[in-house]
């Protein structure tokens, strides 16, 4: 099941596209903002509809949103992944230490893990937000420390479940540590959760960051997906009927949203053998196949 | 005769990324009224594919491709929805291996029966009350608990249950899928003498799936034999019995363990003891939280030694503690009260790396199910290379030098498992190969640390039938050869008798009786052990 689990998740068409889709705005991310040095620049006059010189429009300010819209792309999503990935390793190591060594150790991480679920993120958030000194990397811990809980909570259980496994057992009484257990025997295991959870957790993220800085508690200075969307209520945009300027923004952090969902629903099919043999018969058999009724016949050969 | 069932050149495939894989290939067998017909193969024979097929109840991926299953000379094969849903139960049905998982633990058993009842025919509510009564009467259960919720009762009562709802409709053919797999040996055989006595009564026929020949050459009337999704053999059972019409028939009746001590038992065993415990007990925690703790005791003042060069059978059905006593044995559960004795070293004494990686070395384990004790995303070559890293000096060897004393070693390892040619078997996924190349691949990592001893927890009961006795055979021999203690754990005392020094029978955490195989065998000491001897006797359903 483990194995090829990459080209499985080519081989399905959803997860295809949505691959297609979030590789597609990691490009931009990374060569775009080269192609845009000075997206913060004054190049005409505010509030310009779109046209063919900006082919976006510009903001109240006067700046190109196509160029606003791409350099944001960097920031972004360069905090929203890492955020995702730093949210799901942390619960990932609390909840394998909690749920591999159970008795103690596991009340204890057990219990953070139920307080961090308890408290109120959203302001929560807020709070350490506007305490932190502005700016990315402020977001980046305020999201890590405030969305690992869920995580480890997950994973812990797939950890205590994978723990009484009898070739976890059979690799102690061979003498491995516990260590090399955890890593070599119970993680490699877990990929297609992990894999999964990371993208909850991104889309999480990105969601979060984007909110906080809406409410203008990132470093308005700097161009970012939140704060386009910051600078676009700061001028008006809806009372003025400029909708240039937050509807590209908001459609590429849907975009990539949903192309991260779509990826899951691959995911979905690696890790439940069921869905791939219901698209197996349906793929072949379109018109016989009915999930709840009774199997079908096909004869393939007439009868003897 | 009449037929209740004719099954013509069944195939079913199951639809797989490239290609498909013939499940069922060309099958044809008639069920006659009132016959019990049983039907036997290893797993992945075929057989419960087979019984979904008749209910039409096989999930996707799997289709039927070709052939007729004829009920009462109507085509199954070609009914719809509607004529399925009333054959369904009414006609036929089912009786499943793990009762737990066919009754709902939200309802009573009372509206268990009633909904299958009302869900086919319009009944009034006395009517249906009296049949719920009529139907605990037949499979001798008190009507009282039909107000008892499932996991209120054993699991032979609620197989007694399923059986009951399998009834409530009086269908012609009841087909059994290993109905008695989950139940420990005396409650089989009450389980089955209650079935056949209600088939005379009743006069419905029974389609019986096994994997254990023995068993259902006791009371079928025919038997038919699969392998690799073709039926090789169908004949009386008295034909079968006699060796059958096909080779591989002779074989797995050649592979039940006769109820015989070994040839040459206690010859070489010295009265030394490696391990020895003396009342040894264990607590489960049910419920633990940082305040409290509540627990079951599973293992009650149990004292045993294990000399050297010696085979210990412990014979007990599930929840009888035997299990636990691998775990604790291996360190890898805690115990409560008594002492466990290693060479003379106290278990709870053995602490840190260094003493711990000494203890590992000398005590090993095979565990039941091959499948779920190899990772199935490491190779052969990565799980033996861990073993011979972590018990061989070799990080002074240069890394060239310690890879070929690792294929080195691995290969002569291998061929002492009995897997030839050895070096195929390196870069094999577990899930390439059989279950029985797999319990000896499980085997070769116990061996890499030179153990003393060697604990084995079920290591044949989810073999097939035909390997079992080359997986005894092999750790016989590595008894003699190696001089390696070994501590044998079954449910079945036949096994045990075959291939142990001596024999310890536990029943819910306590020893019920202990001796040399052969003593055990001739006159048991305890009740329970005569119990288990008499079920394992052949013959035991004509006797009543």
């Amino acid at each position: 099941m483990n194995r090829n689990w990459l080209s499985r998740l080519c081989n399905n068409s959803k997860s295809r596209i949505g691959i297609s889709i979030v590789s597609f705005f990691i490009i931009i991310a990374i060569i775009g903002p080269f192609f845009f040095p000075e997206p913060n620049a004054y190049v005409d006059a505010p509030l310009l509809e779109p046209s063919l010189e900006h082919i976006f429009g510009t903001t109240g300010q006067g700046q190109d949103v196509l160029a606003q819209t791409i350099a944001g792309s960097r920031s972004t999503l360069f905090i929203g992944l890492s955020a995702g990935m730093l949210v799901v390793f942390l619960g990932l190591l609390i909840g394998s230490i909690a749920g591999y060594f159970g008795g103690r150790a596991d009340d204890l991480l057990s219990l953070l893990i139920n307080v961090f679920l308890l408290m109120p993120g959203l302001p929560l958030m807020v709070i350490i937000a506007a305490w932190l000194p502005p700016g990315p990397y402020s977001i980046l811990s305020v999201l890590v420390f405030t969305g690992w809980a869920w995580n480890a909570r997950v994973l812990r259980s797939q950890v205590l479940s994978l723990r009484q496994r009898d070739y976890v057992f059979a690799a102690i009484i061979n003498g491995e540590s516990n260590m090399r257990v955890i890593i070599y025997e119970i993680w490699p295991k877990m990929i297609s959760l992990i894999t999964s959870s990371f993208i909850g957790a991104t889309i999480y993220t990105i969601g979060a960051q984007v909110g906080l800085e809406f409410l203008g508690l990132g470093d308005v200075n700097k161009v970012t997906w939140g704060n386009n969307l910051y600078w676009a209520t700061n001028d008006l945009a809806l009372l003025t009927g400029s909708w240039w300027t937050y509807v590209p923004t908001g459609l590429c952090i849907a975009l990539v949203s949903f192309g991260m969902t779509l990826i899951n629903y691959g995911i979905d099919e690696i890790s439940n053998p069921r869905l791939l043999s219901e698209r197996l018969v349906k793929e072949k058999y379109p018109f016989i196949f009915n999930r709840n009724g009774s199997t079908p016949v096909v004869r393939t050969s007439p009868s003897e | 005769m009449n037929k209740v069932l004719e099954v013509k050149n069944l195939s079913v495939d199951f639809l797989m990324d490239s290609g498909s894989f013939k499940a069922v290939d060309h099958v044809s067998f008639d069920i006659h009224k009132n016959e019990t017909f049983g039907l036997v193969g290893e797993s992945g024979s075929g057989k419960s594919t087979i019984v979904k097929t008749i209910l039409r109840i096989l999930p996707a991926p799997g289709v039927i491709t070709n052939g007729q299953i004829l009920y009462n000379k109507d085509d199954i094969l070609s009914m719809d929805e509607s004529s399925m849903a009333s054959l369904r139960w009414k006609s036929i049905s089912i009786v499943k291996q793990k009762a737990l998982n066919s009754l709902n633990p939200l309802l009573k058993i009372k509206n268990q029966i009633m909904d299958t009842i009302q869900s086919h025919i319009s009944i009034s509510k006395i009517d249906v009350m009296s049949r719920c009564n009529e139907l605990m009467d037949m499979v001798g259960l008190d009507q009282s608990y039909l107000n008892s919720f499932p996991h209120e009762l054993s699991g032979g009562m609620r197989q007694r249950v399923v059986i009951a709802i399998a009834l409530a409709l009086q269908p012609d053919l009841i087909i059994m899928d290993e109905p008695t797999t989950a139940l420990d040996v005396v409650s089989e055989k009450e389980i089955i003498l209650k079935i056949l006595e209600l088939k005379k009564k009743l006069g419905f026929s029974i389609l019986f799936i096994t994997h254990d020949l023995e068993l259902i050459l006791e009371f079928a009337d025919r038997v038919g034999v699969m392998r690799y999704g073709k039926l090789v053999d169908v004949d009386s059972s008295k034909v079968i019995k006699s060796g059958g019409n096909h080779e591989y028939s002779k074989k797995l009746i050649n592979s039940i363990p006769r109820l015989e001590a070994g040839k040459d038992t206690n010859k070489d065993v010295m009265f030394d003891p490696i391990i020895t415990v003396t009342g040894l007990t264990k607590i489960f925690q049910k419920h633990s939280s940082l305040f409290s703790s509540k627990g079951e005791q599973v293992l009650n003042d149990i004292s045993f030694d294990l000399n050297k060069n010696e085979i210990i059978g412990l014979v007990g059905e599930s929840g009888s503690g035997k299990s636990t006593i691998a775990k604790i044995l291996t360190k890898l559960l805690k115990y409560e009260g008594g002492r466990v004795e290693f060479n003379g070293v106290n278990l709870s004494d053995i602490k840190g790396k260094e003493s711990l990686l000494k203890f590992r070395k000398t005590i090993q384990m095979v565990f039941q199910d091959p499948f779920a004790s190899l990772n199935s995303i490491h190779t052969v070559y990565s799980i033996l290379s861990r073993s011979i890293l972590i018990h061989r000096s070799l990080s002074n060897l240069s890394k060239r030098e310690r890879k070929k004393a690792i294929e080195k070693e691995m290969l002569s390892i291998l061929s002492e498992v009995g897997l030839s040619p050895p070096e195929t078997f390196i870069y094999k996924f577990p899930h390439e190969m059989s279950g029985g190349e797999r319990q000896r691949i499980s085997l070769a990592r116990a061996l890499i640390a030179n153990p003393q001893v060697i604990i084995a927890d079920e290591p044949t009961s989810m073999l097939d039938m035909s390997v079992r006795m080359d997986i005894l055979d092999l750790f016989m021999k590595l008894k003699k050869d190696k001089k390696i203690s070994i501590i044998f754990i079954t449910h079945d005392i036949a096994s045990a008798c075959y291939i142990s020094d001596r024999i310890i029978i536990l029943k819910k955490g306590k020893i019920v009786d202990s001796g040399p195989s052969d003593e055990i065998i001739n006159n048991p000491g305890h009740s329970y052990s005569k119990l288990l001897i008499d079920s394992c006797e052949s013959g035991w359903y004509t006797k009543q």
